[in-house]
C-alpha cells in the first residue's frame, strides 16, 4: 500500500476534465486507487467519486494506492497532477 | 461489444450531452445516440424514426435507453421502443453525473448498465457542498 499527498497545482482544479483524465489513467492500473481530501474519501477510478471532492487549485489530496502496480500508478498520477492535466496551466 | 446509449428527451435536451460527453472524456467509450422528441407530434407517427435511432444504437448488447422525465411522452416513447424485439432497459431522469457513470462502464450488460446509470444520476445530485 502507497500513499501520497499531491498538490492540485491547475487552476481550474479537479474539474470534470482533469477528474475524467485521471480516472482513465488509473483504469490502466490494477491497484486499487482511493482519495481523500477534506475529510471525504472516494473511489479515484470513478469520476463521479473525484468530482465530489471539488477539489480546487491550491487543495491538497492525499492517494493511496494499494495492488500489484501501485509505484507505477503513483509514478503516472503525480506527473498527471504535476503537468496540469495537459491544460496548460 | 457494449451496451448502447439512446437518449430520449423532450426537444432540444438530448443532442447538446453528445459532444459535451466526447469533450470531457476525450472520446465516447461506447456508442451515444439521441432522438429528441418534437413538442406536437404523434406518438405513433414518430415510432419508425426513434426505432432507427434504437437500432443505431445497438450493436447486439441491447440499448440502455435514458429519458428526461418519467411519464412524459419520451418516456412513453421509450416504453414503447422496448418492445420491439431490441433487448433495451430505460432510466429516466438523464443528467450528466448519469451520463458519466454510464460511460464509465462501458463493459457492464444491459442490466448492470442501468442500475449503474440510475445511481449516477441519484449520487449526482448534491446540495449546496458534497
Amino acid at each position: 500500500m502507497l500513499e501520497q499527498e499531491i498538490a492540485v497545482v491547475n487552476k481550474l482544479g479537479l474539474h470534470a476534465r482533469a477528474a475524467a483524465k485521471l480516472v482513465q489513467l488509473l483504469a490502466g492500473f490494477q491497484s486499487n486507487a482511493v482519495m481523500r481530501c477534506r475529510g471525504r474519501e472516494v473511489n479515484a477510478k470513478s469520476i463521479m467519486g473525484v468530482m465530489l471532492l471539488a477539489a480546487a487549485q491550491g487543495s491538497t489530496v492525499l492517494m493511496r494506492l494499494d495492488g500489484p502496480d501501485e509505484a507505477e500508478a503513483m509514478q503516472a498520477a503525480v506527473a498527471l497532477f504535476a503537468r496540469c492535466f495537459d491544460e496548460g496551466s | 461489444m457494449s451496451v448502447g446509449l439512446l437518449l430520449l428527451t423532450h426537444e432540444g435536451a438530448a443532442q447538446p450531452f453528445v459532444p459535451l460527453v466526447q469533450r470531457l472524456l476525450g472520446r465516447l467509450p461506447l456508442r451515444i445516440e439521441s432522438f429528441e422528441l418534437r413538442f406536437d407530434t404523434d406518438l405513433d407517427a414518430t415510432l419508425p424514426q426513434a426505432s432507427a435511432a434504437l437500432r443505431r444504437a445497438d450493436s447486439g448488447d441491447g440499448v440502455l435507453i435514458l429519458t428526461d422525465l418519467y411519464g412524459a411522452s419520451p418516456s412513453n416513447l421509450a416504453a414503447r421502443l422496448t418492445q420491439l424485439g431490441t433487448p433495451a432497459r430505460r432510466v429516466a431522469g438523464l443528467n450528466l453525473p448519469m451520463l458519466l457513470r454510464a460511460c464509465n462502464y462501458p463493459d457492464q450488460t444491459l442490466d448492470e448498465l442501468a442500475l449503474t446509470a440510475a445511481h449516477g444520476g441519484k449520487t449526482g445530485v448534491v446540495l449546496d457542498h458534497a
